[in-house]
C-alpha cells in the first residue's frame, strides 16, 4: 500500500491558561498573582488518512478539533508528537506544504474582505501560480457546482454567509490542492446552503480524489460525505472507523414500533412480549427496544407479530447523534472524580489505532 | 532571485488590487488626499514659519530647510503608505485571528502583513516631498550631484528604516497583551528627526543616531548633497543601518510567529 498522505502519531498540544478564581476575591487575588494552569486540548491523537479519503473529524466543543487542524495545516506548533503531510512536517516546511494543502475555516474567511471576490481569486491565482488556462477552467467548474459566477463581482463583506462559503470552497480548491481541511464548513448554514456545500465536496472529493478531512457538529454531514469517522472528546480520540461500526459498537440497539388493533384493554403503560417489554408511545402505539448484543431484531419481530394484533410497524435505528451523546456520557462519566480509572488508550472500547476501522 | 520576483509581481497586483477597491469610492478617496494634503501643507508651513524667524537657525538657510524637511516627507510618505496594517496589526490578526490565514499561504507573513493594505492618500505626500525638494535644489547653488542622484535610493532606505522599527514595536504585540503600547511615543520621535540634527542636544543626537535611528532616515540622507561634509559617516552608514534594522526586524518577527504557534495568540 502506498504511503498516506497524512501520518499523525501521539499528537499533543498543550495551552497554558490562567485560570480566574471566581468572585470579587478572585479578581483581587488575580491583580497579584494568576493562576496557570494546563490545558490539554489535544491528547495524544495518532490516525492515517490515505490518499483521496474524505474523513469526519466529529466531537463536541472544545473536543481539540480545531487545534487538531491547526496542528495538521502548520498554524500551530505540536507539544510533542509528529505529523507528516506529504512527506513534509507541516509547522517546520510551511511555505511549502501551503502550496499543496487548501484550508477552509467556517468561522471566518480566507478571502480579502474589502476586494471583490473575483479579486481575491486573481490574488490568489498569481500566489500559487495557477497558469491562465487552468484558472478558467476551473472556475468554470466552480460556477458549475456551486454557482459562484454572480457573486464574483461582489466585496466578501457583502456576501451572506453561505455564499461567502461557496466561495470560500472554491478559492479554497483553485490551486487543486491534494489535502483539504475543512473546520465546520457547514456552521450556520441553512438547509439548502448545507446541502449545496455536501455535494460539492463530494463531486470535489471524486474528480481530484483530493484528501478531505472536515470537522462538524453536524453528523448529517458526515452520514452523508464520510464513510470513515474519527470521534475525539477531550483531546483523545473515542473512536476511528466507520459510522455504522461506531453505532453497532456503543449503541447497538434496534428500535421496533408498532400500532396495535384493537388497542389493548386498559391502555398499559407496558406490555410483554416474550420475554421482551414493550413500552406505550401513545395510545396503542408500542416501542420495544432492541438490544442487539443479545437478541436478533428479526427473533423479536417473528413474536410481536405472533403474539399480538399488529396493524402497522417499523423498525428504526438511533441515530447517530443519540450514539455520539451516548459516547460521551460514558466517557464523562468515567471521568468524574473516583471513577475508576481509564484504561490505557481512553475509554472501554476506544479504538485509538486503525486496525478495526472499517469494522 | 525567482523569490524576489514573484513577490514584485504579487506586490504589483495587491497594490493594483487595493487602488481599484479604494477608487471606487473616487469623492470618498478625494476628500482623504485632499485632507493629508492639507495636514502636510500645515506642518509645512508651521516648520517654515519657524525657521524663518529665525533666519539662519543653526546655519541653516530657508532653501535647505525646504530641502531637508520635503525630503524628509518621502520615506515618510513611503511609511505611511505601507504602515496601515502595522497599526492594526494586535486587533485586526491576532485578537480577530486573520493571522491564521497569513500563515496558510505560501508568500512571507511579513509581507503579507505590510502589503495587505494601503494608505494610498499617503503617496501625496511622497509626491509633495519631490516638488519641494526639486523646487528648494533649483535655489540652491553647488550641491552635490551624486548627493542628488542618491537621494530616491537613500529615500527608500529612509523608509525601511521607519517600517523596521515600526515592525519591531507591532511585533512586540506577540508577546505583550497591552496592544497601544509603545508606537504613540516612538512615532512622536518621528517628527524629531526630520529636522536638522544639529539643533538637539547631544542626548537626542545619539539617540536618534543608535536605538532609534530616525536621523538616517531622513536627516543623513541630505547631507551629502547640501555639502555638509562633516557627517559624510553617517550619510554613507545609511544602507547599512536600513539593512540591519530590517534584519532586526525580520528576525524578531520569526520568534513572534514561533510563540504564536506555540500559543495560538
Ligand atoms: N490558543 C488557545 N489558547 C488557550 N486555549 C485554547 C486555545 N485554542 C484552543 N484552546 C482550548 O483548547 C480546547 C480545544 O479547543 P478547540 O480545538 O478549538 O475545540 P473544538 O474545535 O473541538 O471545538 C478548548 O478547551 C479551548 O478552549
Ligand atoms: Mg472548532
Amino acid at each position: 500500500m502506498s504511503e498516506p498522505a497524512v501520518r499523525v502519531r501521539d499528537l499533543v498540544k498543550t495551552f497554558e491558561v490562567t485560570r480566574k478564581s471566581p468572585g470579587l476575591a478572585g479578581a483581587l487575588k488575580g491583580l497579584f498573582r494568576s493562576e496557570r494552569t494546563t490545558l490539554t486540548a489535544v491528547d495524544h491523537v495518532s490516525f492515517d488518512l490515505d490518499r483521496g479519503e474524505m474523513v469526519g473529524y466529529i466531537g463536541p466543543n472544545g473536543a481539540g478539533k480545531s487545534t487538531t487542524i491547526k496542528m495538521l495545516t502548520g498554524i500551530l506548533t505540536p507539544t510533542s508528537g509528529d505529523v507528516t503531510a506529504l512527506g513534509l512536517v507541516p509547522w517546520r516546511d510551511r511555505r511549502a506544504y501551503t502550496k499543496s494543502i487548501g484550508v477552509v475555516f467556517g468561522q471566518r474567511t480566507q478571502l480579502w474582505w474589502d476586494i471583490a471576490v473575483v479579486e481575491s481569486f486573481r490574488l490568489l491565482r498569481e500566489i500559487y501560480g495557477v497558469s491562465e488556462a487552468d484558472y478558467a477552467r476551473r472556475m468554470k467548474v466552480f460556477d458549475d457546482l456551486l454557482d459562484v459566477g454572480r457573486l464574483l463581482p461582489q466585496p466578501v463583506r457583502k456576501l451572506s454567509l453561505g455564499e461567502r462559503m461557496r466561495c470560500d470552497l472554491a478559492a479554497s480548491l483553485l490551486h487543486e490542492p491534494t489535502l483539504l481541511f475543512l473546520d465546520e464548513p457547514t456552521i450556520g448554514l441553512d438547509v439548502v446552503a448545507k446541502a449545496n456545500v455536501r455535494s460539492f465536496l463530494k463531486e470535489a472529493n471524486k474528480l481530484l480524489s483530493t484528501t478531505v478531512i472536515l470537522t462538524t457538529h453536524d453528523l448529517d454531514d458526515i452520514e452523508e460525505l464520510c464513510e470513515r469517522v474519527v470521534l475525539i472528546d477531550r483531546g483523545q480520540i473515542l473512536w476511528d472507523g466507520s459510522l455504522r461500526g461506531l453505532r453497532d459498537r456503543h449503541l447497538p440497539e434496534a428500535r421496533i414500533r408498532f400500532d396495535l388493533n384493537p388497542i389493548p384493554a386498559g391502555d398499559p403503560a407496558e406490555l410483554s412480549v416474550g420475554p421482551w417489554r414493550a413500552a406505550r408511545l401513545s395510545q396503542g402505539r408500542y416501542q420495544i427496544v432492541v438490544d442487539k448484543r443479545e437478541v436478533g431484531t428479526a427473533d423479536v419481530l417473528r413474536e410481536v407479530v405472533r403474539d399480538l394484533p399488529v396493524l402497522d410497524l417499523a423498525v428504526g435505528e438511533p441515530d447517530i447523534e443519540e450514539v455520539v451523546a451516548r459516547i460521551y456520557r460514558e466517557n464523562a462519566a468515567l471521568r468524574r472524580p473516583g471513577a475508576e480509572a481509564l484504561p490505557e488508550g481512553g475509554a472501554p472500547g476506544a479504538v485509538a489505532h486503525r486496525g478495526v476501522r472499517r469494522g | 532571485m525567482r523569490s524576489l520576483r514573484f513577490h514584485a509581481r504579487l506586490l504589483a497586483l495587491y497594490f493594483a488590487q487595493y487602488a481599484k477597491a479604494r477608487l471606487a469610492y473616487r469623492a470618498d478617496f478625494a476628500t482623504a488626499v485632499l485632507a493629508s494634503f492639507l495636514g502636510t501643507a500645515a506642518s509645512f508651513s508651521v516648520v517654515l514659519l519657524l525657521f524663518s524667524r529665525f533666519p539662519h537657525l543653526a546655519g541653516w538657510s530657508f532653501h535647505e530647510i525646504v530641502f531637508l524637511y520635503g525630503f524628509s516627507l518621502l520615506p515618510y510618505g513611503f511609511f505611511n503608505v505601507l504602515s496601515g496594517n502595522l497599526y492594526e496589526f494586535a486587533d485586526r490578526y491576532l485578537v480577530e485571528g486573520r493571522f491564521d490565514r497569513i500563515l496558510l499561504r505560501p508568500v512571507s507573513p511579513l509581507f503579507q502583513i505590510f502589503f495587505e493594505s494601503f494608505r494610498l492618500e499617503s503617496l501625496q505626500e511622497v509626491l509633495t516631498g519631490a516638488v519641494a525638494v526639486a523646487w528648494a535644489a533649483s535655489k540652491l547653488p553647488g550641491l552635490s550631484p551624486l548627493g542628488l542622484a542618491l537621494l530616491p535610493l537613500w529615500a527608500v532606505f529612509g523608509a525601511v528604516i521607519y517600517l523596521s522599527v515600526f515592525g519591531i514595536l507591532t511585533a512586540s504585540s506577540f508577546w505583550i497583551e497591552d496592544r497601544v503600547g509603545l508606537a504613540p511615543p516612538v512615532f512622536n520621535l518621528m517628527a524629531f528627526g526630520r529636522y536638522p540634527i544639529t539643533i538637539y542636544d547631544l542626548k537626542v543626537k545619539v539617540l536618534l543616531s543608535t536605538v532609534i535611528p530616525f536621523a538616517f532616515a531622513s536627516f543623513y540622507p541630505t547631507t551629502l548633497a547640501l555639502g555638509r561634509t562633516s557627517f559624510a559617516p553617517f550619510f554613507w552608514a545609511v544602507p547599512a543601518v536600513a539593512l540591519l534594522f530590517a534584519f532586526l526586524n525580520r528576525a524578531i518577527w520569526r520568534r513572534g510567529i514561533a510563540k504564536y504557534g506555540s500559543t495560538g495568540s
